[in-house]
């Protein structure tokens, strides 16, 4: 009995649960996730390495993910991105993104994006550099260095003109960029800066050697050629210790603004108050590199002359007075030895020639030779006898 | 040179005093015939330390390996009112046998101070050898010099002032020595005993007259 009611009801519960509906998860269909865009909508979609495709298929302009339009300028001219542009080739043929078999990707070498040559200076770019007077004291609108290395450079500049006669405006560039024929960076810096106190350095990307230094015609005309010359080399040289461009303008400021501020501290002697100034101050009293001394002696000899023989004679008074305290101490020192060396017997034995006595009073070894004296401090009479 | 007994002036080969006859057998009739044993320092009068005596030694011993044939000595008492220094000196040089003086540092070679602390008075001997190299000015300098320690009851730092002092006496005799010839210091040697009477000058003024020229 009890096996026909076991097996009676396995079959019943079998039954039941193929009777039974239940409703399963499926994959969605390909047509519901056309809608979805990486970024939210937030990058143009020729940007996107998966929006290529259709940004090519699409208009002739880049299509906005969202429905937004492609930013323009103010113009209405189309926006010229020049940042490092990343190409939807270089981002299917950078590792990890190749939909190919990942083992035969990790054989393959990496291989860096390879670099877009930079535009040459004209029209828009052109008018980005050389079309407005600038406002920061950095123009880099290439976006050549790193940003931190652009914040902490502005910030140098702007302390520099706050503290400095001199403002300091660089100007960076590509490497293989020139700048137009038609621009004249002297009629540039007149036009922009007036004559005013400014120097315009035009730094070529890893190339300082192609560096230029603008300055204001009253600064040409006040100084020899040789001046500038020098200030260029000291500038180059700071350059030339690193290959990293960010840190090549960095030193090349830094050591333009040391050399500007001699240069004003020469302009300031080579001017009218030059014999006021040199009689107020002298030039040793101040902190600067160890070659500023020498470019002012070299050109402006004048305000070293008389600071220079009141040097002279300071150090013949320094060098007579520590003579006389020498001369002085070994005096003193000879006094103490003759003093000390009084009473001190040295030196070696010292013997006598042999002397034949002649006895006196019966005596034989003394005749009765003799000195006396009281030491009683209440007899103050004292003889010899 | 002077009688110890009456300070008077006395022949080089003279016996005994013109004034008084002192001579060595009146001293010894006086202190005795026989021979005492000294120390270098004898402190008859126990008035050094024993730290006092030992850097005195030790000053002796360094000024005898300067002058060995020096004889350095000192004698410390309290003399009875009666007793001269000057007769004690010459009786003590005469009589005393200084313990550890070698044959090299006869008594005629010896320079003995004589502190009597009876009479608060300091006296120096000297033997015939020493007497010609040392002069009475140069010793009483020497006791001059010493006489603060004495006043400050400094006696063996006294005692060493005056040895040294006399040192520094014998040293420049000893230099200007080495300068003469053999001659002259058998010249220097024959006047020293020459057989003149000590008298002030006024009393021999021949003597007198050759001793500016020996100077000269």
């Amino acid at each position: 009995m009890r096996p026909l009611i076991t097996a009676f009801s396995v079959t019943l519960l079998t039954a039941g649960g193929f009777a039974a509906d239940i409703d399963m998860p499926e994959w969605g269909s390909s047509s519901e996730s056309e809608g979805y865009a990486l970024g939210g909508g937030l990058w143009p979609v020729g940007l996107l390495p998966d929006g290529a495709p259709e940004a090519e298929e699409g208009e002739a302009t880049a299509v906005v993910a969202g429905g937004a339009e492609t930013p323009t300028n103010p113009d209405g001219s189309p926006l010229t991105f020049y940042g490092p542009l990343t190409t939807t080739d270089a981002v299917s043929n950078a590792v990890g993104n190749d939909t190919s078999d990942a083992g035969e990707i990790l054989d393959q070498p990496a291989q860096a994006p390879p670099v877009e040559a930079l535009p040459p200076i004209e029209g828009e770019l052109r008018n980005v550099y050389f079309g407005y007077q600038p406002v920061d004291f950095l123009i880099d609108p290439q976006r050549l260095l790193t940003e931190q290395k652009s914040n902490d450079i502005k910030r140098f500049l702007e302390f520099h003109s706050d503290e400095s006669d001199f403002k300091i405006y660089v100007m960076v560039i590509g490497e293989t960029q020139e700048i137009p024929d038609d621009i004249d960076l002297r009629k540039l810096h007149k036009e922009w800066f007036s004559d005013q106190n400014t120097v315009m350095m035009v730094y070529h990307r890893e190339h300082p050697d192609l560096t230029e230094f603008v300055y204001n015609e009253t600064v040409r005309s006040a100084l020899p050629k040789s001046v500038f010359d020098r200030i260029r080399q000291n500038c180059l040289r700071e350059g030339a210790a690193t290959d990293f461009a960010p840190d090549q303008v960095e030193k090349m400021a830094i050591e333009l603004s040391i050399q500007l501020y001699w240069l004003g501290r020469l302009m300031a002697a080579e001017g009218t108050e030059a014999e006021a100034i040199s009689e107020a101050e002298s030039v040793y009293d101040l902190p600067a590199s160890a070659d500023a001394p020498e470019l002012l002696r070299e050109y402006a000899p004048s305000i070293f002359v008389e600071g220079s023989s009141r040097r002279a004679v300071s150090i013949l008074i320094t060098i007579a007075v520590i003579l006389a305290c020498l001369v002085l101490v070994a005096f003193v020192g000879w006094i103490v030895v003759l003093l000390r060396g009084m009473d001190r017997i040295g030196g070696g034995p010292m013997i006598f020639p042999g002397f034949e006595p002649v006895t006196r009073l019966g005596g034989e070894f003394s005749g009765g030779g003799f000195v006396s004296m009281s030491f009683d401090i209440n007899d103050t009479s004292s003889h010899s006898s | 040179m002077k009688c110890p007994k009456c300070m008077r002036p006395v022949d080089h080969e003279a016996e005994s005093c013109y004034s008084c006859g002192y001579s060595e057998k009146e001293s010894a009739k006086k202190f005795g015939s026989n021979q005492v044993l000294l120390s270098r320092v004898h402190d008859a009068a126990h008035c050094l330390r024993k730290q006092e005596k030992d850097v005195l030694n030790s000053a002796i011993d360094q000024l005898e390996l300067k002058f060995p044939q020096m004889l350095f000595c000192a004698y410390l008492g309290t003399l009875p009112g009666g007793l001269n220094m000057s007769e004690l000196g010459f009786w003590l040089l005469n009589h005393g046998q200084v313990k550890g003086a070698e044959y090299a540092r006869p008594n005629e070679n010896a320079i003995l101070v004589i502190l009597d602390m009876n009479a608060k008075k300091v006296g120096i001997s000297l033997g015939y050898f020493a007497e010609s190299l040392i002069a009475e000015e140069e010793s009483y300098r020497a006791l001059m010099k010493a006489r603060p320690n004495l006043l400050n009851g400094e006696y063996g730092e006294a005692i060493e002032t005056i040895f040294r002092r006399l040192c520094k006496v014998l040293e420049k005799k000893g230099k200007k020595m080495r300068k003469l010839s053999h001659e002259e210091l058998q010249a220097q040697s024959k006047a020293l005993n020459e057989n003149t009477l000590d008298l002030p000058e006024h009393f021999a003024p021949m003597l007198g007259l050759r001793r500016r020229l020996r100077a000269v």
